[in-house]
This record gives C-alpha cells, sequence and structure tokens, in this order.
C-alpha cells in the first residue's frame, strides 16, 4: 500500500508548488518577498536519507524534467539540480546521525542550496539581475522561512511514511 | 573517509554536465514554440494542475467573500457617492458610441483597432521558482488563443501569451525583466504621445515606459494604455499611470515610471484579447526585435 503513496505524495506536492506560489509575493512594507514552495525537494531529501537513493535520483529526474517543461521552458536546470541535490543529501546524511531532527535540517539547508544555485543559474543565462543582497533579503530568508514551517508540518508524517515503506520491503512485501 | 567519487560515478556526472549544457542550450535557443514532446507534457501537466488549481482558487475566494462582505457597509456607502456621477456618465458614453459609429459609417471604416472579443480563462498555475514572471492558463489553440495576444483583468492589462499548446498557453506578465518583452503604449491627451513599454524596475515595483519623443510634455498622473499599433493588442487598454519622468540614458528620448493598473499576484481569472480587426507582426512581437537592436532609439 505505501509503495503506491510513496510516489502518489510527490506528485501531488509537484502540483501543490504552483498553486501556493500564486500566493507569491507578497508585500510588507515597502520590499516585495518572493516565497518559494520547495516542497518536492524536501520529500526527495527525506526518501533519499531514510530509504533508497537510487528511487530519490530517478524521482528528481523525473520531476526535475517534468518541471523544467512544464514551467520553465528550458530543459536541463532542475533536472540536474533535483538528482544532484538527492545526491549530496545521501553523502551529508551518511556522515551524520541519522535522526528526524537532522533530517529536517538538511532538508531545509538543501532548501537554500537549490535556491541559491537556481539563483545563479538564473543570472548566469539573464533572467533575473538583482543583486546577492537583495536575492538573500528579498527572497531566500522569506523562502526559507516559508519552507520551514512546511517541514515542521509534515517532516514527521515524511519520515513515518518512508519508514513505514522500509519496514515493509525488509519484510519483502 | 569512503570515496564519494568511484570513476564510474564520475563519467556518469560529466556525462550528465555536457547532457545539461547542450540541452540548455538547445532550449534557450527557441523559446517561442514548443515542439511536440513538450506540449504533450504541457497538456497532460496542465490537465492535472488544473485538478488542483481550480479547489484552491474556490477555496481562496471563498475567504475573498468573507472579506467583501465584511466591507460591504464601506463600499455601499462610496459606491452610493458615485452613483449619480456613474448615471450621467454612462448617458454620456452611450451617445458618444453612438456617434462614433454613425460617423465611422460615414467614412465607411469597419475596422476598428478597440473591438476584440475577451476568451475568459483560469490561471492554473504560476512559474514556482519565480525568476520569470510566468504564468499558465487553461485556455489553448483550441480555443482560438495565439501567441502575443494581450492578457488582462479587470483593472487593466497584465501580460501576453508567449507560448500557445493546445489547451494551455503560457503568460509572462508586464512584471518580467525580460529585455525583448515590449508593448506598445500611448499617453491618449490632445496631442497622443506614443513609446514602448520596455522593462519593469524591481525596486520600485513599476514599470517603464521608453521611447517617448523628448518633444511631448508628459506629466505625473497621466493614464497609460496600449497603443494598438504594435500589430495584436487590441487599442485602448489600461496599463497603469506615469508617476515620474525622466530622459533615458542618451538623454535623446524621455522614459516614464508607470504605476500599473492592475495587480500581478495572486491572479485567478484573467482575460485574454482576441482583436476583431486584422492582426499583424509588429513591436508586440519579440521576433521583430533583433531587427530593432537592444538600445536603438
Amino acid at each position: 500500500m505505501t509503495r503506491f503513496i510513496i510516489p502518489l505524495i510527490a506528485v501531488v506536492l509537484f502540483f501543490l508548488e504552483p498553486v501556493f506560489s500564486l500566493f507569491s509575493p507578497i508585500e510588507l512594507g515597502d520590499v516585495r518577498y518572493t516565497l518559494v514552495p520547495r516542497f518536492v525537494i524536501v520529500y526527495l531529501v527525506f526518501i533519499a536519507s531514510y530509504y533508497d537513493l537510487r528511487k530519490a535520483v530517478l524521482y528528481g529526474l523525473f520531476f526535475g524534467l517534468l518541471y523544467d517543461m512544464y514551467h520553465i521552458d528550458i530543459i536541463g536546470i532542475y533536472t540536474f539540480l533535483y538528482p544532484l541535490i538527492c545526491f549530496l543529501a545521501f553523502v551529508i546524511i551518511r556522515q551524520v546521525h541519522r535522526s528526524t531532527g537532522t533530517v529536517m535540517l538538511l532538508s531545509l539547508f538543501m532548501v537554500v542550496l537549490l535556491e541559491t544555485m537556481s539563483y545563479l543559474f538564473a543570472s548566469l543565462i539573464g533572467l533575473t539581475s538583482i543583486s546577492m543582497e537583495v536575492f538573500m533579503t528579498a527572497r531566500l530568508v522569506p523562502t526559507v522561512i516559508a519552507n520551514l514551517i512546511f517541514i515542521i508540518l509534515f517532516g514527521w508524517l515524511f519520515k513515518n511514511l518512508v519508514y513505514k515503506r522500509v519496514v515493509e520491503k525488509q519484510a519483502g512485501m | 573517509m569512503p570515496r564519494f567519487f568511484s570513476n564510474k560515478r564520475l563519467i556518469l556526472l560529466l556525462v550528465g554536465v555536457i547532457v545539461l549544457v547542450a540541452l540548455i542550450a538547445f532550449s534557450l535557443k527557441d523559446r517561442q514554440s514548443a515542439n511536440l514532446p513538450e506540449k504533450i507534457v504541457k497538456d497532460a501537466v496542465g490537465f492535472g494542475q488544473s485538478l488542483f488549481s481550480k479547489p484552491a482558487h474556490s477555496i481562496t475566494g471563498f475567504f475573498d467573500d468573507i472579506d467583501g462582505i465584511l466591507n460591504t457597509y464601506e463600499e455601499n456607502k462610496t459606491l452610493k457617492a458615485r452613483l449619480t456621477e456613474y448615471a450621467s456618465t454612462e448617458v454620456e458614453l452611450g451617445d458618444i458610441k453612438e456617434e462614433n459609429e454613425r460617423l465611422r459609417k460615414i467614412i465607411d471604416k469597419k475596422d476598428d483597432l478597440r473591438a476584440y472579443d475577451p476568451i475568459q480563462a483560469t490561471v492554473i498555475s504560476r512559474n514556482p521558482d519565480q525568476w520569470e514572471e510566468k504564468i499558465i492558463v487553461d485556455k489553448g489553440e483550441s480555443q482560438g488563443i495565439k501567441l502575443n495576444m494581450a492578457v488582462l483583468t479587470a483593472n487593466g492589462l497584465v501580460g501576453k501569451v508567449v507560448l500557445v499548446t493546445k489547451f494551455t498557453s503560457t503568460v509572462e506578465l508586464l512584471s518580467t525583466e525580460n529585455q525583448n518583452f515590449r508593448v506598445s503604449a500611448m499617453i491618449p491627451g490632445k496631442k497622443d504621445i506614443f513609446g514602448l513599454m520596455e522593462g519593469y524596475d524591481p525596486e520600485r515595483g513599476e514599470l517603464i515606459m521608453k521611447r517617448i519623443d523628448s518633444g511631448f510634455d508628459v506629466k505625473k498622473g497621466q493614464k497609460v494604455m496600449s497603443s494598438g499599433l504594435g500589430g495584436i493588442f487590441p487599442k485602448g487598454l489600461l496599463i497603469g499611470e506615469v508617476t515620474e519622468v525622466s530622459t533615458d540614458d542618451y538623454g535623446l528620448t524621455k522614459l516614464a515610471y508607470v504605476r500599473p493598473a492592475a495587480e500581478f499576484s495572486m491572479l485567478d481569472h484573467v482575460m485574454i484579447a482576441k482583436r476583431q480587426s486584422a492582426t499583424f507582426k509588429g513591436t508586440d512581437d519579440p521576433g521583430t526585435s533583433a531587427t530593432e537592436g537592444e538600445d536603438g532609439s
């Protein structure tokens, strides 16, 4: 049963991202804050650190490709970044103690990394001209806060779900 | 310490990087049209997306309704105050419309740049990594939508269609930083002032109207609308209001900062304007930008 729930949740999160980005940017005072939902990558980090790197990379490739084709119209950015982030998460989690707290922190760190890399990429190909400081204050910090809320709300759920699948697999189902 | 990169992984990574660069170069070249696999993916994902977005819209719509009810009393007061004014304006407008039609008949002019058929569309997603200001709506080629058509809300112009598939279309908003995004605009008055909406100042949150002839006197507070001269946009779609006038980098033409009339966040329903008179390729069409030159003022 969990076997089907795991990809299903990834699909749901993929579709929820653009729905939540409809609320962004928000204006507080004179500054526009951009919130970028990064739900899929948070979920993939959980899969990579608790379940299976290969699965995470495959999901990363698939959803990255969809993301590129549907939203960005430049194929190759997220198709590359998603699996890379999964791989990095896997490498890091092997070095530290694997508790829910550290995995949550790791997924947040990976959101920062993904966001920074996408900024570097966007400025490289001229999609944006904002400076590093503006990026930090108006984009990175609000994004991290928004995703932190998401991680706190759903981190336990993801962990339990993925863990259940691992147990099921060990039982040979 | 385990080795992260065995030979096999290193080769895989290198091949991956090469494929990535090739793919990016390939897809950066032509972003105006999508090839067949892209179109299929867009339509399929767009269908799934609309299953999620439409309930979300109804939820936000519900909260908007509550908000609306709470404000009813205040709104009613201001609306009542404006009602008398409105009645006289309406009579005047009807009169002018009739006269306009009669005069048109006299000079035998059937085409009207202002006339358009609105196509109602629902926004199904906004580009989640918001580097580009793009939204995707649930109407496409099969509903008669074409590249570069104007997209507006009740408040004014919001953007134009940059990519069309069978059942979805991608709309780039006016608040884009894309240099090749141009809209032919004018400031109506005794003498119409023409210019191009080109670029956006993210810090001020205002659009920039460039290439205004320096002989014209642009004042703060004047309204800016689409001129209909760009080829496919109808005439008279409100863009915004002039907030500041200065000269451009070379001092040859003026540029004006324009506060947009429409709100670019929280878009849910938009209209796509299908102009009734014949359409041409013009400044609204980024295909011509190459011949125009980047700063040719």
